[in-house]
């Protein structure tokens, strides 16, 4: 089951999770974190399938997040993805806070590498990784 | 190394949304989506971000209704055949079927209590 550690998530990360959401005293026992990786393994795989489907018939290459809150929610996981749009959003706002107090305060004199990447309609995700030649959006 | 705002910090603002504490590693998140399909060519960095909440979303919830099934049975190590009866048992989960089975388990699907909350 474990024989490609690499294609899974790690057990400890996991078994953390699991063990923040339970009470104290209870115990977890290896087989079951085993299980719990492979099931959010499969997760990650499903959804992104379900996401990478939907961006192939727009044409579109890359996979973003919108697509995967889009995918959450066409699988049945409304749960999931009502949250996950929102943290979206946070995590959008976050960036753009980000970018603009770094432009305020180095007047652009130092070259970013990679955090100037630019999408208008999502408001300046971070750059595409993945990308076989080092694309810069500008 | 894990700062000391959480990875709920990103909620309160002001965090590193790309180099924060997450609970799952980035790299190993887009090395799974990845390999999920020919089609995935390329994956938005806020992707695997994405992709470390909705996982813990989900961990947290097999635990929860795994927990269920473990306290019912007047344990409390949750073993394996806790989380297999809890997937069989929620809807949503029917992806999971296969690879829950795959193990040779065979649990009876009782149907759970919705009643998801820490208790001890």
């Amino acid at each position: 089951m474990v024989d490609e550690p690499d294609r899974l998530l790690p057990i400890a990360n996991v078994g953390r999770i699991m063990k923040q959401i339970l009470p104290p005293s209870a115990k977890i026992s290896k087989e079951a974190k085993q299980t719990m990786q492979d099931c959010a393994t499969e997760f990650i795989s499903f959804v992104t399938g379900e996401a990478s489907d939907k961006c192939h018939k727009e044409n579109r290459k890359t996979v973003n997040g919108d697509d995967i809150c889009w995918a959450l929610g066409a699988l049945g996981l409304d749960n999931y993805a009502e949250a996950i749009v929102r943290y979206l959003h946070k995590y959008r706002e976050a960036e753009r806070e980000k970018a603009s107090s770094r432009n305020k305060a180095t007047c652009r004199s130092s070259p970013e590498k990679d955090e100037k990447s630019s999408e208008d309609k999502s408001g300046q995700p971070p750059q595409q990784t993945e990308a076989p030649t080092a694309r810069l959006a500008s | 190394m894990r700062q000391a705002r959480t990875y709920s910090g990103i909620l309160s603002g002001g965090i590193s949304g790309r180099t924060g504490p997450h609970l799952l590693p980035l790299a190993r998140i887009k090395k799974i989506m990845k390999k999920s399909g020919d089609d995935v060519k390329m994956i938005s960095g806020e992707a695997p971000i994405v992709f470390s909440k909705a996982c813990e979303l989900f961990i947290e919830e097999l635990t929860q209704r795994s927990w269920m099934v473990t306290m019912r049975g007047k344990r409390r190590t949750l073993n394996k055949e806790d989380v297999t009866s809890a997937v069989i048992a929620t809807d949503i989960f029917d992806f999971l079927l296969n690879l829950v089975s795959d193990t040779g388990n065979s649990v009876e699907a009782a149907p759970l209590e919705m009643d998801i909350s820490k208790s001890s």
